[in-house]
C-alpha cells in the first residue's frame, strides 16, 4: 500500500468526529466518555484520526509540508485504534488505523523520523528487542526452566515470550508460568530463548516497515526450520504482529494463539484445575492489540465496486476489521475461573476499551503523553472500586506499572496468567 | 496560502491562551478548512473551505472575550465552532483572515439541577454525554436530527434544533434557558434570568432576550459572536438510568423495557401518513417520533438495516439482499413508515397507548412493519434513537450526503411536497452518479414543536465525494430541487441553505431584498451594527447593507454577480 491508496479515505471523510470517542452507544458517562488519547493530549483536530486523514491529503496535495508539529501530531499517538472502531460504526469504507499507519511510514521513508525514537530502532538492528536490553540476556528468563530449545530441536509450538516479558525482569515470571501450564498441559512446545528475535510490530507501527519485514522474514524461517506449526504468545502485541501481520505474508502459514485463549481452553476442557483462592476485586484492561486489533486475519486482494450508481462496496468482499470479534472473553471467563476473585468491570471495555498508552511508539517517544493515557486508564480502574487491574499485555502492564510508582497510588497491576500463577496448586508464587 | 498579518496579533493571543492553545501551522490549519459538504459550492471541487490563518482554543469565557478583542484591534474575523461540522462551520472568504475558535477545551458539565430540571453546559459538551449523565436522575435531553455527537450549546443558541424527541421535548432553540454570549466586539453579554443574576432557570428575562435576533440557523451558521454556557431544559427519562447494549458493534441492541414500546408503524398512502401523524399528536401519545430508516432510501432501507445489524455483513450484502423477493416484500411493506417509541409512567400507562395506537392504526390503515418489529430490529431502533449515535449512517454508502428538501410545516403540507421531492430525485438519479435508492429517501421528525403539529422531511442525497461527476451530479440536483420548488410554488428546502455558502454577498443580498419580508435583513444590519462593530462576526448573519431593500431598488442578479 501508499498514502495514495488512502486518497478515497481521505475525501469521504465528513469530519464527523466521531473518531474522537468511544461508540455513543456505549457512553456511561461524561467522565468516561472519550475515546482518543491523542486528541485528549494534542487538543487540536490533527491529532484525531479524521485529522491526520486530512494531513495526509494536504502533504499529498503539496499544501503543506511536514514541520515539527505535523510529526508530534503523526506520531504522538498509541495507533489504539479506538477511532477505528468508531469510525466504522456508520462507514463501511473507511480504514482510518490503516491509513494512519501508513502515513507514520511515508515520513519514516523520507526521513522525517523522530529522535527518540532513533536509539529504539537502533537497538532493535543490534540486539533484536525493543527494550534496550544485549541480546545475549534474552533466553534469561527461562534458565532453570527444562524446556524444548529449537535452535537444535522441533516443536509443534513455540512459545514467544517477547521482548518485554523475556527482558522486564518484574513480568518475566509470566513467561515462566505460561512454560509450567504449557509443561502440565503435555504440549508439544519449545522456545528459541536467547536467539528469539522481536517480532516487530513495535517497529512496524512506529513507521519502520523494513525493519518489521526483517524480523518477520527471520522468525517465519525459524520457526519453519523449527517444523513450527502453532505459536503461542503471552504477549498482546506479538499476538497482533503474529496473527495480523505475519499470516498476511506469502507463504505464512503459522496458526496463532494468546496465552489466554490457550489457557481459557485447558480450563473450559477441564485440562486445569484453578483451585486456590486469590482473594481479590479485579477489573480488567482490554489490551488494543488483544481486543480491538486481536481479530482474525482474513486475506483479501481486491478493489472497490460500485453498485447502485455510487455506494462503495468491494470486489471480493473485503473483511471488515471493527473490533467486533477481538479475544475479549477467554481473559474474562479465566478471571471468572479463579476462586476468590470478583471481577468488575470499568465503562470502556472490549471494542471501546481506553489504551493503557504504551503503544504505536507513545511510551518510547513521548513518555508524558503515554503516562497521562496509563493514568486516565488507572482512574477509571479505581472508580470501580477495584484492588487491582488486570491484563494480558506486558506492555500495558508496564506502564500502569510505572504510572502508579510515579503517582503512589495503591492500584494493584497483574497478568491474567500471573493471577492464574497463584491459583494454580503447586506453582511457584 | 496562509494570509500574512502582524506577528503581534499572534502574540497577543498567544499571551492569552497559551503557545500550545495556537497553532498556525499550515497542515494543522487544513484540518479546520477540511470540511464536509465543500466540495459542492468550493472552486474546482475542492474539498477546502478557506484556511484559517490561526486556530485558537480558548480554555473559558474570559479567554474567548480577550481573544475576540485581540481580533479587533487587528482587524481579524472570529469564527466559532464546537464539535465542527459543515462548511459552514470554517472561514467564508480566502482573503479574509480569520481565527477559528475550536471550543473543544470548554466541555464541562457545569451544573445538572434536577428539581428544576436543566442543566447548564459549556460548548463542548456534546449530546450524548448530557444524556448519560441526565438519564441517571430520571432526566433526558432532546438530541437533535444530527446526533448526538453534536454540541448541546450550538443547537441550542441557534434557530433550529429540532430531533426524533421534540414531539416530546420540545427542540432545543425553545429548551435554551439563560445563555452566556461573547459579541463579535468581544463583551460578555448574559441573557434571561442570568442578566438579572437570578440564575439560569429562564431565557427570557427578566432582563434582555436578544437569541432571537443573534443567533444563526443551524449549528456554527450565522450566529454572531461566540456562545460559551447555556442552560438547557430537560424532560423526564422513564427508563434504566444506565443505557446497558447489548452484541457486538455496529448494531448494538438495548433491550425494551417493560414500560416501553419500540415500532416501526407503515402507511398504504401518504395521506393515511398524515392523517396517523395528526392523530398520534391529537390523542398525546408517544416519545421519540421520527422517520429515520429511510434515510437509506426506500427502495434499499430494509436490505441495509437488516444486514447492518448483523455483524458478519457488509455492502456486498446489501446488494445481494436487494434482490431478495423476501426483501422486496419488506421493503414495499416499509415503504411509507417511520420510527415510533412510546415511554409509559406506568405499565398501565404504557398499555393504555398501545391501545390507543392500535385504534389510530385501524382507524388510518397504517400497520406496524412485522419484520422492523421482531425483538432484534426493535432492540437496535431503540438504541439507535435514545442514543442517536448512528447519525453517522447518513453517509454509510459513500461518504458524501446532502439533505435537499425539509421544508418544515404541518403533515399536509409536507405531504403536498413529498411527490414532487420523489420525482425530481428520481430523475436526478438516472444520471447513475447518484445513489440510486428510490426517489424517497426522505427522513425527518415527526414533530419539531413539542406536543406535535410541525413536521418536515429531507430528502438524503448520497453522493462520492471522491467523484467530480457525482459531486457535479449531487450539484445539479440541488439547483434541481431548486427550479422544482419554485415550480410549484414551495419555498426551497436545505440545499438553498448549503449552495448559499459559496454565493458572493451581493448575490445573497440581492436574493435577500427579494424576499417578502427583507425589511427584517435591513433591521438585522443594526442589530449588526450595535454587536459587531467591526464587521468580524460570522458571514452568514443575514443582514442587508444600506441601500439594499425596502427603500431602493434591489440590483438586477446580473449586477450582484459581477
Amino acid at each position: 500500500m501508499a498514502l495514495e491508496d488512502f486518497r478515497a479515505d481521505a475525501m469521504r471523510c465528513t469530519r464527523c468526529a466521531y473518531c474522537k470517542w468511544i461508540p455513543f452507544d456505549l457512553m456511561k458517562s461524561a467522565r468516561f466518555s472519550r475515546g482518543c488519547p491523542s486528541i485528549e493530549a494534542g487538543k487540536f483536530h490533527s491529532y484525531s484520526a479524521g485529522g491526520r486523514l486530512v494531513t495526509a491529503l494536504s502533504l499529498m496535495d503539496g499544501r503543506s509540508t511536514v514541520t515539527e508539529k505535523v510529526k508530534e501530531s503523526v506520531f504522538k499517538c498509541t495507533l489504539c485504534g479506538q477511532c477505528d472502531v468508531s469510525c466504522k460504526m456508520c462507514r463501511y469504507d473507511m480504514e482510518p488505523l490503516e491509513a494512519m499507519r501508513e502515513l507514520r511510514a511515508t515520513l519514516v521513508n523520507e526521513g522525517h523520523t523522530l529522535p527518540q525514537i532513533e536509539p529504539v530502532i537502533a537497538g532493535l538492528r543490534t540486539n533484536f528487542n525493543m527494550v534496550g536490553k544485549p541480546a545475549r540476556d534474552r533466553g534469561n528468563w527461562a534458565k532453570e526452566l527444562k524446556v524444548k530449545d529449537l535452535t537444535k530441536r522441533k516443536a509443534e509450538y513455540v512459545f514467544h515470550a517477547g521482548c518485554r516479558y523475556s527482558f522486564d525482569g518484574d513480568l518475566g515470571q509470566v513467561a515462566r508460568t505460561c512454560v509450567n501450564i504449557l509443561t502440565a498441559a503435555k504440549v508439544d512446545f519449545g522456545i528459541f530463548g536467547k536467539s528469539e528475535k522481536c517480532c516487530g510490530g513495535r517497529a512496524c507501527d512506529m513507521g519502520y516497515r523494513n525493519d518489521f519485514q526483517a524480523k518477520a522474514d527471520f522468525n517465519l524461517i525459524a520457526w519453519r526450520k523449527a517444523g513450527v506449526r502453532t505459536v503461542i504468545t503471552p504477549c498482546a502485541e506479538c499476538f497482533h504482529t503474529f496473527s495480523r501481520k505475519y499470516t498476511a505474508q506469502a507463504g505464512s502459514e503459522i496458526k496463532v494463539v494468546s496465552m489466554v485463549q490457550f489457557v481459557d481452553d485447558l480450563i473450559k476442557e477441564g485440562k486445569l484445575k484453578l483451585t486456590r483462592t486469590v482473594d481479590l476485586k479485579v477489573t480488567y484492561h482490554d489490551p488494543c492489540h488483544l481486543g480491538r486489533q486481536g481479530e482474525p486475519y482474513v486475506p483479501w486482494d481486491g478493489k472497490e465496486k460500485k453498485i447502485f450508481g455510487q455506494a462503495v462496496c468491494y470486489d471480493p468482499p473485503r473483511p471488515k476489521y471493527n473490533g467486533a470479534w477481538g479475544v475479549y472473553d477467554p481473559p474474562r471467563d479465566i478471571l471468572k475461573a479463579i476462586p476468590g476473585v470478583q471481577l468488575v468491570e470499568m465503562e470502556r471495555i472490549r471494542e471501546a476499551a481506553w489504551c493503557c498508552g504504551a503503544g504505536g511508539g507513545a511510551r518510547e517517544a513521548y513518555p508524558e503523553f503515554s503516562r497521562s493515557t496509563a493514568n486516565e486508564r488507572l482512574e477509571e480502574a479505581r472508580s470501580t472500586g477495584a484492588d487491582a487491574i488486570v491484563t494480558a499485555c506486558p506492555w500495558c502492564e508496564r506502564n500502569f506499572i510505572d504510572a502508579t510508582e510515579a503517582n503512589g497510588t495503591a492500584m494493584k497491576v497483574f497478568d491474567v496468567i500471573e493471577l492464574v500463577g497463584r491459583a494454580i496448586d503447586g506453582e511457584e508464587q | 496560502m496562509t494570509i500574512e498579518i502582524s506577528r503581534d496579533a499572534y502574540r497577543a493571543i498567544e499571551d492569552i491562551v497559551g503557545a500550545d492553545n495556537i497553532s498556525d501551522d499550515p497542515a494543522f490549519l487544513d484540518s479546520y478548512a477540511f470540511e464536509w459538504l465543500a466540495e459542492l459550492v468550493r472552486p474546482n471541487r475542492s474539498h477546502y473551505m478557506p484556511r484559517p490563518w490561526a486556530v485558537v482554543l480558548p480554555g473559558s469565557t474570559e479567554e474567548v472575550a480577550a481573544v475576540t478583542k485581540v481580533c479587533n484591534k487587528y482587524g481579524i474575523k472570529v469564527k466559532p465552532i464546537s464539535t465542527g461540522w459543515y462548511h459552514w462551520a470554517a472561514p467564508m472568504k480566502d482573503n479574509e483572515p480569520t481565527v477559528q475558535f475550536d471550543l473543544r477545551r470548554m466541555d464541562k458539565i457545569i451544573e445538572i439541577d434536577e428539581k428544576n430540571m436543566y442543566a447548564i453546559v459549556e460548548p463542548y459538551v456534546i449530546c450524548a454525554q448530557l444524556q448519560a449523565e441526565v438519564m441517571k436522575l430520571g432526566l433526558n435531553v432532546n438530541i437533535i436530527g444530527a446526533g448526538c455527537s453534536t454540541s448541546i450549546v450550538a443547537s441550542a443558541c441557534a434557530y433550529f434544533g429540532g430531533g426524533p424527541s421534540s414531539y416530546y421535548m420540545g427542540n432545543n432553540s425553545d429548551n435554551l434557558l439563560g445563555q452566556e454570549w461573547v459579541t463579535p466586539a468581544g463583551d460578555v453579554l448574559r441573557t434571561g434570568s442570568l442578566s438579572s443574576g437570578a440564575g439560569w432557570f429562564c431565557s427570557e428575562g427578566p432582563g434582555p432576550s436578544p437569541r432571537a435576533i443573534t443567533r444563526g440557523n443551524l449549528g456554527s451558521r450565522g450566529g454572531l459572536g461566540t456562545y460559551t454556557k447555556c442552560a438547557i431544559k430537560l424532560s423526564p427519562w422513564l427508563g434504566p438510568p444506565v443505557l446497558e447494549p447489548k452484541g457486538p458493534p455496529p448494531g448494538y441492541r438495548l433491550p425494551i423495557p417493560d414500560n416501553f414500546r419500540v415500532y416501526t408503524i407503515g402507511a398504504p398512502d401518504w395521506d393515511a401518513w398524515a392523517e396517523c401523524y395528526y392523530q398520534i399528536y391529537d390523542n398525546n401519545i408517544g416519545y421519540i417520533f421520527h422517520r429515520q430508516f429511510n434515510l437509506a432510501g426506500a427502495d434499499l432501507a430494509p436490505a441495509l438495516w437488516l444486514n447492518y445489524i448483523d455483524p458478519t455483513k457488509t455492502l456486498n450484502d446489501v446488494e445481494v439482499s436487494a434482490k431478495d423477493p423476501e426483501i422486496q416484500r419488506i421493503t414495499d411493506e416499509a415503504r411509507i413508515s417511520f420510527q415510533f417509541i412510546m415511554q409509559g409512567n406506568s405499565i398501565e400507562d404504557i398499555q393504555l397507548q398501545d391501545k390507543i395506537l392500535d385504534t389510530i392504526l385501524k382507524q388510518t390503515g397504517c400497520y406496524k412493519v412485522k419484520r422492523f418489529c421482531e425483538p432484534d430490529m426493535a432492540e437496535f431502533t431503540n438504541m439507535y434513537m435514545q442514543r442517536l449515535g448512528h447519525k453517522h449512517c447518513n453517509f454509510i454508502w459513500v461518504g458524501g450526503y446532502m439533505g435537499s428538501w425539509m421544508q418544515p410545516g404541518t403533515p399536509d403540507f409536507v405531504k403536498s411536497y413529498v411527490p414532487v421531492a420523489i420525482s425530481g430525485f428520481e430523475r436526478d438519479q438516472k444520471s447513475h452518479k447518484l445513489v440510486e435508492c428510490g426517489g424517497d429517501a426522505m427522513m425527518g421528525c415527526g414533530s419539531t414543536l413539542g406536543g406535535g403539529g410541525y413536521s418536515g422531511l429531507e430528502q438524503f442525497v448520497s453522493y462520492d465525494p471522491n467523484d467530480n461527476e457525482s459531486i457535479d451530479a449531487c450539484v445539479k440536483h440541488m439547483e434541481d430541487a431548486i427550479a422544482d420548488t419554485a415550480e410549484h410554488g414551495i419555498p426551497p428546502g436545505k440545499e438553498l441553505l448549503y449552495l448559499q455558502i459559496g454565493w458572493q454577498d451581493e448575490r445573497i443580498w440581492n436574493a435577500m431584498a427579494k424576499m417578502q419580508q427583507q425589511f427584517v435583513f435591513s433591521f438585522q444590519r443594526k442589530i449588526k451594527e450595535a454587536f459587531d462593530p467591526n464587521a468580524l462576526g460570522d458571514r452568514n448573519y443575514p443582514w442587508l447593507p444600506e441601500g439594499w431593500g425596502a427603500k431602493t431598488e434591489a440590483p438586477t442578479e446580473a449586477s450582484a454577480n459581477k
